[in-house]
């Protein structure tokens, strides 16, 4: 099925209010009240536990969302040195940057 | 990086924007190569030029784009990408109620625009520098948001434009956003607790998302983790304060202390 560009436009209409809902909804309803202490502790742990699980899809994930590591080769070769770039140099642009000549010296040459 | 920088500027009379550009120069840098892939994938998805400026600007989630770039290119129902966007997105919810205690006392509409522009990697720089500054204003984490959301609907829209132009390895391109969460994931894991709560979380999604066949699979792995997380150190700080889980890691980057909440 071919889309039209009206097609598309509804769909990024639609894409922006499921977006917008879960950014907004938390963000005003803990604006005006106190947060408990024990939300505050469990977001300690948030951030940590979605950016593995993202990475990991990207890792590990197919594109049929099966567990599988065929042809990933460049990638986690790449995912490796980039953990060690990010934990000396701690600079984002810098592991950003070289993960992605890693990948595709690494794409280009096995 | 940015943050050493910053210390320095504060006692010079730098412009405004330096200082927001300063405090954003990572992210703005990684946008750039991310950005373009992405208005490349979008276009060889079909989308124009002005509907991949308005995804750039009202959705703005480089995992987003990426997502509806190759769910179009496997044709599936629109009803079917919105649903998995919702649970893409909602992951949003956690990061905002995270960074809520520092918008108290800020406008409805603030918060409004706030909440448009906020995104995963906005959203990590204005969490460390609401952390580790306390000179850190709203305005200015909404002025940052504002500089990343800049950055990426032009290199968004440049991508689209040369799209069709030049052939590049798309898969390779990708990895541009994985590197991302990577670096986020390191400079994040600061005991031997938050490591372990880390590959919990891989594994538990990576099952979860084999079952479930979907992006779903992330929403319930980020719940499991946090959720224990959240218990293991609650129960250690009660029987076992010392406990060499919750000591912190020696850094060999040297970024500047957190401050203790609470």
């Amino acid at each position: 099925m071919e889309w039209s560009s009206t097609q598309h436009f509804w769909l990024i209409i639609l894409c922006f209010f499921v977006a917008f809902g879960p950014r907004f909804i938390p963000l005003s309803f803990f604006r005006t009240r106190k947060i408990p202490l024990w939300f505050n502790e469990w977001m300690r742990y948030v951030p940590v536990s979605l950016f593995t699980a993202l990475v990991c899809k990207d890792l590990f994930i197919d594109d049929n969302f099966n567990i599988s590591v065929v042809g990933k080769a460049p990638e986690l070769v790449a995912a490796l040195l980039v953990i060690g770039i990010a934990y000396w140099t701690r600079s984002m642009a810098i592991s950003v940057i070289a993960g992605l000549v890693v990948v595709f010296t690494l794409a280009v040459f096995i | 990086m940015a943050t050493k920088k910053i210390g320095k500027l504060k006692t010079n009379d730098i412009p405004y924007w330096r200082l927001i550009l300063d405090v954003s120069l990572p992210v703005d840098l990684s946008y750039i190569p991310i950005g373009l892939a992405c208005g490349i994938l979008l276009n060889a998805s079909g989308f124009n030029t002005i509907n991949t400026f308005l995804v750039s600007i009202l959705v703005f989630s480089g995992g987003a784009q990426f997502m509806i770039a190759s769910l179009l290119a496997t044709s599936a129902p629109m009803y079917s990408i919105v649903i998995m966007m919702f649970f893409l997105e909602l992951r949003y919810a956690l990061l905002g109620s995270s960074l809520s205690k520092y918008l108290h006392g800020q406008s409805a509409w603030f918060t409004f625009f706030f909440a448009c522009s906020m995104n995963d990697e906005n959203y990590a720089l204005n969490y460390l520098k609401f952390s580790t500054d306390k000179k850190f204003a709203p305005k200015d984490a909404i002025k940052v948001e504002h500089v990343t959301l800049l950055i990426w609907t032009i290199s968004n829209v440049i991508g689209s434009l040369i799209g069709s132009a030049i052939h590049i390895d798309l898969t390779v391109v990708h990895f541009a956003l994985t590197a991302l969460f990577l670096y986020m994931i390191v400079v994040q894991l600061k005991n031997r607790l938050l490591l372990s709560i880390s590959v919990l979380a891989g594994i538990v999604a990576v099952i979860f998302m084999a079952i479930t066949k979907s992006t779903l699979g992330l929403v319930i792995s980020t719940i499991i983790a946090s959720l224990t997380g959240f218990a293991i150190e609650a129960s250690l700080r009660k029987r076992r304060p010392k406990s060499r889980w919750l000591k912190t890691f020696k850094n060999p980057g040297g970024t500047p202390e957190e401050d203790i909440d609470e």
